[in-house]
């Protein structure tokens, strides 16, 4: 295991921020920690990385346990911040350069690392650029480059994507693919669903300190009772026709509120058949019909009764 | 690994305009409006020889011993007098037109005659009192014991003073210099923003960049003492330019001693980024207030230090002298004063030992501070 994390708790006076927290990551995974703001996500990161005190638990990297001063393991991690944390006077090679040199002192290698790094996140164009003058995309780019430069083991990345365009986010997304592909485990903190379900092999979801669910994205979906959700662009449907809809087979649920019906199918069920069979038979005129296979924030909603963007 | 931390702080540091304009050109332009506003201020206080006449009457010529004194006066690069030998009417027109302050008349008693009262007019009449006490007394004596006679004339010619002037630190008495120095040291002083930027960046309670340096597999003190030794160096050869400027631009005295007024400036600078480095780990709020806490802090110990009003300093000495001993911005400005107006070195020597404790209590400070390595938020 690159990452074991066992029973670790941290409170902040009353509040339990982590509450037993206990997961594992392996080498060569996409590991996403997902989870709504406030979730524990970071404070999950900063135990790990030994900048946060804890109350209790157990923390090993590489099978060695995470100290602050555990600088053989840290010399293998690399670590992007949420928020961008660069020198305002550094250019962006220097910049680079500068955090890399923490890591990499030869200077020849370190030069090397550089320019591949500066290559990697795609800011060839901007190297002698200060970061006031890079768009909130590069700022983020520049972000990875200076956490990854050095070509760490691990690489822990929380809320990279934070304020950036979708651009700019899918090129991060890919560059962390990339970044796997050359070796290196990580471990990916998000609140955005769509990007841990697209990039991450394995995701534990957390919600108030707790692990509530781990597994890969289909274990997770395949946790819930829900299947397909088929949403039918309508001007009108009775009441009794929902009940009647509702009883269908196959079919777990059935709404209607603002012209849009909602039906949903019961789990390794698609429904989508009896759906549009049911408004021919009676005569209901549709415009838009379209259907969705359930997604992690609907794992989420099962388990916690809440959204997970809430 | 320190010359590669060493060399971006140092690109940090020279890149940061707002701080090199505070730290550097700040300090200069208050320096040329103070030379600008104290440029009138020693030529209207020096002394300039007053304007009196003398009526040259018989008494006068008769009256030798007054003739000697009064020329005496009247002579020389320290005179009191620019004296007119002239008649009595001349002496009343030259009085009536204001070109003399008064006129003396030999006699006894001699008289001395003015239109109105005020300060050259009681100088007139002091020096008129001051001969006719040494002429009574020395006539008395002689009256006495003829035979004293030579031996008081040798003694009146020959003055001796009853208090010992102890030779100066080579500097011309001027009293606007105390601003020029206070104004150094707050110089010194305002490292202490760059002290406080150090800390800042190695804390990962206080920023971002100092979370990124904490997960790096590098001592944090390391990191500081790189970075320390770089705003060293920028500082101190700000303030070596400052004290250029204010020598051979303005023309600030200060006392020939260089090699000891590089050593203060090196001391106050110190003091200054250790100062700064302490109030960052210590106070527990934003960058901003640490910054407002700085410049208050450093523009109260600059304004008792005299920057503002010379005369605070010596009320402070005079009535809360502890209050002196513990702005640091004040020792800085009294050990240059030191070195400009005294020869000894006991006040210098002082002053550079309490800035030597403030170093090693701000800098023992910070250490205790920021040597943790995790931290219990963020």
């Amino acid at each position: 295991m690159v990452i074991q994390v066992k029973n670790l708790v941290k409170r902040y006076g009353d509040l339990v921020a982590l509450d037993h927290l206990s997961f594992d990551v392996a080498e060569g995974e996409i590991f996403g920690l997902l989870g709504p703001n406030g979730s524990g996500k970071t404070t999950a990161i900063n135990c790990i990385l030994s900048l946060l005190s804890y109350d209790k638990g157990s923390v090993e990297i590489f099978g060695k346990p995470m100290r602050p001063d555990a600088y053989d393991i840290k010399r293998d991690i690399g670590v992007v911040m949420q928020n961008v944390a660069v020198f305002d006077e550094l250019t962006v090679c220097e910049n680079i350069d500068y955090f890399c040199g923490l890591y990499v002192p030869e200077k020849a290698r370190r030069k090397k690392l550089v320019e591949e790094a500066i290559s990697f996140v795609g800011l060839e164009n901007f190297r002698s650029f200060y970061p006031k003058k890079l768009s909130g995309g590069l700022l983020r780019r520049l972000n990875i480059a200076c956490g990854t430069a050095h070509r760490p083991k691990l690489i822990i990345l929380d809320e990279p994507t934070v304020a950036v365009d979708p651009q700019s986010r899918n090129n991060i997304l890919e560059g962390i693919q990339n970044l796997n592909r050359e070796g290196a485990t990580v471990v990916y903190t998000s609140h955005y669903m769509e990007e841990v379900e697209q990039i991450c092999s394995r995701i534990v979801i957390l919600d108030k300190g707790r692990v509530i669910a781990d597994g890969t994205k289909e274990e997770l979906k395949d946790m819930i009772s829900l299947g397909e959700k088929i949403t039918v662009e309508t001007s009108l449907v009775t009441p009794e026709q929902i009940a009647a809809l509702r009883v269908l087979p196959g079919i777990a649920s059935a709404e209607f509120n603002d012209k849009t019906l909602v039906v949903k199918s019961e789990k390794g069920k698609s429904g989508l058949e009896e759906v549009l069979d049911f408004l021919r038979k009676q005569n209901i005129a549709f415009g838009r019909i379209y259907s969705e296979l359930p997604t992690l924030n609907d794992v989420f909603l099962e388990i916690t009764g809440k959204e997970l963007r809430d | 690994m320190f010359a590669h931390i060493f060399t971006a702080r140092l690109k940090c540091l020279l890149r940061d305009r707002g701080l090199v304009f505070w730290t550097l050109l700040f300090p200069i332009l208050l320096a040329l409006f103070f030379k600008m506003g104290f440029s009138n201020l020693n030529t209207a206080d020096s002394f300039r020889p007053i304007p009196v006449a003398v009526v040259n009457d018989a008494q006068y010529r008769r009256n030798a011993p007054f003739r000697q004194a009064l020329q005496s006066a009247s002579e020389g690069k320290g005179r009191l007098f620019t004296l007119t030998v002239t008649t009595k009417g001349n002496a009343d027109e030259l009085l009536k037109e204001n070109k003399i302050y008064g006129y003396l008349t030999a006699g006894s008693p001699v008289e001395v005659t003015v239109r109105s009262a005020g300060y050259e007019q009681s100088i007139l009449k002091s020096f008129a009192d001051s001969y006719l006490q040494t002429y009574s007394a020395a006539s008395y004596l002689i009256g006495k014991n003829p035979a004293a006679a030579a031996g008081l004339a040798e003694s009146l010619q020959s003055r001796r003073d009853f208090t010992e002037s102890l030779p100066s630190g080579g500097g011309a008495s001027d009293n606007t210099t105390l601003y020029f120095y206070s104004l150094v040291a707050m110089a010194c002083l305002y490292g202490s923003f760059w002290g406080m930027k150090e800390v800042v960046d190695i804390q990962a309670d206080l920023s971002q960049r100092a979370a990124r340096v904490n997960v790096a597999p590098v001592h944090k003190m390391k990191v500081f003492f790189s970075g320390v030794t770089a705003v060293f160096l920028v500082n101190f050869a700000e303030i070596l330019v400052l004290l250029v400027f204010l020598r051979f631009a303005l023309g600030i005295g200060f006392g020939g001693k260089t090699g000891l007024v590089v050593l203060t400036a090196l001391v106050g600078t110190v003091t200054g980024i250790f100062f700064g480095s302490f109030v960052g780990a210590a106070v527990k709020a934003g960058e901003g207030a640490k910054v407002g806490i700085l410049i208050g802090l450093s523009m109260l110990g600059s304004a008792l230090a005299g920057m503002m009003y010379e005369g605070i300093k010596y009320v402070i000495q005079q009535h809360a002298p502890l209050l002196g001993y513990l702005n640091p911005v004040n020792l800085v400005a009294d050990a240059f004063y030191c070195l400009y107006s005294f020869s000894g070195y006991g006040r210098y020597a002082l002053d550079l030992t309490i800035l030597a404790g403030f170093i090693l209590f701000f800098g023992a400070g910070t250490y205790l501070i920021i040597r943790r390595q995790s931290y219990a938020s963020l």
